[in-house]
């Protein structure tokens, strides 16, 4: 039982290990120098997980596309198909790289870099497993928020460089609806701030040892959920892509690599939103003992990111007004109610426990 | 109550997802179509008495046949072209045919990269398949 | 400009587009996403078809009717072979008669079911898209059994139809028709009874019913806005008199009444299909008709209810082989005038909604 117990203890802490492993080949194992070696491996880890995630995330997207409507989905590259994305990419990179005339040329290209880039940025405030977390900040939900609210900006920069129609009422839409998700989205994480007194997502898991967030904060859960997938622009909420009307909104001009880097930044975002309540509300790399920490994590990280897909390809799109109404009208209000019921519970409990 | 509709499509698409899928895989199992399928064509040459009412019956005039009185004076079919280009696989030619040299078959792989090969000359490809069709 | 000032931006949807179910195209005015003037450019799709039949003779042209609304095919041979019989003063006989019903209702609940998973695609319902196509499916399988094509079915001839179904069609028939409350069960739960979807469709896109009356629309768009008229009860051609069956009538007015009415008009379809099934007779399905089709000299209208409303054909004769003239009355065409007027101030995403619960098929629009 005890050996039973080593190895998991080794397994949850094989990436810490090795971390001290390669700090210890440094002279002062905390010199500027070992950090910013372990700084430059962490990144790399964290655009490694990016790619992997977008990666698996769009073949498994196609699958659950073809298994809601009895169909398999990819079958044809590999076991089952499971090698399609990586054709998909390299068929991609073959493509032609077109700039539409008339394009606002610099906007029009970094708008897909700046997609591309902020799913590295905020997967990287992530704990992955104890003592995991490739930046450990103590405003950890404060910077996701930040870092997450400027994919506005990169659609607006795709919209309005295309020189597109459809790609400006995109673009327009976009701004409208993330803009107006994010503040449901932030209230909603901050009961559990306010129960942890703390923005860093490390501390707020360690937190979670009894039992998940979820549990005391099921609104806010919820809440979060609904806004996430607004904020992610996926359906019932993908009027900013919405094929139907728009015809795929800012990304209508875009061809090849660039346009495979607006999917990596999509997947990849969705990625940073399903960890963020994983670890916000399911308690991040916290579990019973027999799986390492960070399995935990991403089993935790891939079930929200299931039901996203399962969302998606269930409902239908909302309609633009009723979005709104959602946003101000519903979410807002109801984030509100959450952030003072749990201002009152944690008032009485202080006086009941005498704090 | 909201949200019930919601629930409702959740459970259906999660039945679908867990449940068989339909997919034919099509070029490894090939679809056994009925015998009526009007896919493509076959003409049987020693039915065939050159009469001309599948031209005639024909609403865009694909077929084309040209014939030769042998020595008994009978008509023999000399040549039968069919632009396929055109056709529209209505299978009136098959329904005027008076003595059934002219049929419908099942072949659906007809695609073909020029558009020489769209004309088919019936009589070569009866020997070709070295059957009706 | 100053900043106070706003333009107006024309947005030119079509003809390539993921939602113009064809080649539709409209010149759309907006101001904002608000849809201020919409100006419909049709004709992409056109083929002549009146021209075309007065070069082939009346047998010739059937096929070509396939092609007008190819969604519901049987019903365009139906409703032309019984214009020319009408000329010619044929009878057909009982048993073609009922399999001619069979076969138009199938092609009717075909035609609803592929215009709900249209109108469900037009909103991202990609799952209810593909359960009503999976099932359209068996109805295709059956067509292809009977007649040998999937779409173009080619099914009807002057004087009958063109083949008795084979014996392994009567069981697939019956399967499918104890099938159909489960398969409307599973679009409710999908799509219509979805809040997403009913915000999306309900009090969108009023068509009034003097509006309704006055565009003189059709078919089921026209029974959504409480218009009790179907051709089938108002001018019963065929053997329809003989069926038992409601004409569904909602007064909605809008898009979701639009859609779902289709709903109750599969389920009257299997009603009808099941009257036929148990009153079919034997006996032959092809009238003696003569060889070469010369009707009398004369002209002639007639008229049946398409799945998408009243689909009329107006032939002249001039005693040769060939008509001296065909006039088609398409229903979507007809009904397509309710788009620039119904859709004035709505949304982009609303009028992608309000234009496929029209259910138009370009095919018989451009003609």
């Amino acid at each position: 039982m005890d050996a039973l117990y080593n190895l998991f203890n080794v397994l949850n802490n094989v990436f810490v290990n090795i971390a001290i492993a390669i700090r210890s080949l440094f002279a002062d194992p905390h010199s500027v120098w070992a950090n910013l070696t372990m700084d430059v491996i962490n990144f790399i880890i964290v655009v490694i997980i990016v790619v992997l995630a977008a990666l698996i995330l769009i073949l498994l997207e196609r699958k659950i596309a073809g298994w809601t409507s009895q169909r398999t989905g990819p079958n044809r590259l590999g076991p089952r198909g499971w090698f399609q994305t990586i054709a998909d990419a390299l068929k991609l990179m073959g493509k032609e790289d077109i700039t539409p005339a008339g394009a606002d040329k610099f906007i029009f290209k970094i708008a897909p870099m700046i997609i591309f880039s902020l799913p590295m940025m905020t997967l990287a405030v992530i704990p992955y497993g104890k003592g995991m977390a490739p930046l450990d900040l103590d405003l950890g939900i404060f910077y996701f928020v930040a870092i997450s609210s400027i994919s506005t900006l990169a659609f607006i920069m795709a919209g309005w460089g295309s020189n597109n129609k459809y790609s400006l009422l995109g673009a327009m839409r976009a701004v409208a609806q993330m803009v107006s998700y994010e503040i449901p989205l932030l209230f909603s994480l901050l009961g559990v701030v306010m129960i942890t007194q703390s923005f860093n997502l490390g501390v707020i898991v360690e937190a979670q040892a009894g039992l998940p967030f979820i549990v005391l904060q099921p609104l806010a859960f919820g809440i979060f959920l609904i806004a996430g997938l607004a904020e992610l622009n996926r359906a019932p909420f993908d009027l900013v892509e919405a094929d139907q009307e728009v015809v795929a909104g800012p990304f209508t001009e875009y061809t090849g690599l660039r346009w495979g880097l607006f999917f990596l930044g999509e997947y990849g975002n969705m990625t940073a939103l399903a960890a963020l309540g994983a670890t916000v509300f399911l308690g991040g790399w916290q579990g019973p003992i027999f799986l390492p920490g960070f399995v935990w994590f991403f089993m935790k990280t891939g079930v929200i990111i299931f039901f996203m897909m399962w969302v998606r390809w269930t409902f239908p799109r909302i309609r633009i007004d009723h979005l709104m109404h959602l946003a101000w009208k519903v979410l807002l209000p109801l984030s509100i109610l959450n952030i003072l019921l749990t201002g009152l519970g944690i008032y009485i409990y202080r006086l009941v426990m005498g704090g | 109550m909201f949200g019930k509709g919601l629930l409702q499509g959740l459970g259906i698409t999660f039945k679908r997802m867990v449940g068989p899928n339909i997919t034919e895989f099509y070029p490894e199992e090939k679809p056994n179509l009925p015998i009526r399928v009007r896919s493509s064509m076959g003409l049987d040459r020693d039915k065939c008495i050159s009469c001309n009412l599948c031209a005639n019956a024909c609403p865009n005039s694909v077929i084309k046949l040209t014939s030769e009185k042998d020595e008994n004076n009978k008509k023999r079919l000399s040549s039968y072209h069919m632009d396929v280009g055109r056709c529209l696989f209505c299978g009136m030619c098959v329904e005027a045919c008076p003595t059934k040299a002219l049929a419908v078959t099942q072949d659906y792989e007809n695609a073909v990269f020029e558009p020489e090969e769209m004309k088919w000359d019936m009589l070569k490809r009866a020997e070709q398949k070295g059957k009706v069709g | 400009m100053s900043i106070n000032e706003t333009e107006e931006l024309i947005l030119n949807m079509g003809p390539q587009h993921p939602s113009m179910h064809g080649l539709f195209r409209m010149v759309i005015h907006l101001e904002g996403e608000t849809v201020t003037k919409i100006v419909p450019k049709i004709g992409y799709l056109h083929r002549g078809m009146e021209k075309l039949a007065e070069s082939r003779t009346y047998a010739q042209f059937i096929p070509y009717t396939d092609r007008l609304d190819y969604l519901a095919s049987p019903h365009n041979n139906w409703a032309y072979v019984q214009t020319v019989e009408k000329l010619m003063g044929v009878v057909v006989p009982e048993r073609a008669e009922y399999l001619r019903v069979i076969f138009g209702e199938l092609a009717r609940i075909a035609s609803h079911q592929v215009c709900i998973a249209s109108t469900a695609l037009d909103m991202a319902g990609w799952s209810a898209w593909s359960y009503a196509f999976r099932d359209r499916e068996r109805i295709c399988d059956m067509y292809e059994m009977t007649a040998g094509s999937r779409l173009t079915v080619n099914i009807m001839r002057i004087g009958g139809i063109s083949a008795e179904p084979p014996a392994e069609f009567w069981p697939a028939l019956q399967s499918f028709l104890d099938d159909t409350p489960e398969m409307l069960e599973e679009y409710y739960g999908i799509f219509f009874g979805n809040e997403i979807a009913q915000g999306r469709l309900k009090n969108v896109g009023i068509l009034s019913k003097e509006l309704a009356e006055n565009l003189s629309i059709t078919g089921p768009v026209l029974r959504a806005s409480g218009v009790n008229y179907d051709v089938r009860k108002a001018e019963p051609y065929s053997i329809y008199d003989r069926f038992d069956f409601n004409v569904p009538v909602r007064n909605g007015c809008d898009s979701y009444d639009r859609t779902i009415i289709r709903m109750d008009e599969i389920v009257e379809s299997i009603k009808i299909i099941k009257q036929a099934l148990r009153d079919i007779p034997e006996g032959p399905i092809m009238a003696k008709v003569p060889k070469v089709i010369k009707p009398p000299v004369g002209e002639v209208y007639h008229r049946v209810e398409n799945p998408k409303g009243e689909l009329g054909f107006y032939i002249v004769s001039d005693g040769t082989t060939k008509p001296a003239r065909v006039r088609i009355r398409p229903a979507t065409f007809i009904n397509l005038q309710m788009l620039p007027i119904v859709a004035l101030g709505w949304k982009i995403q609303d009028v992608v909604a309000i234009f496929a619960t029209l259910d138009a098929v370009l095919g018989e629009v451009d003609k």
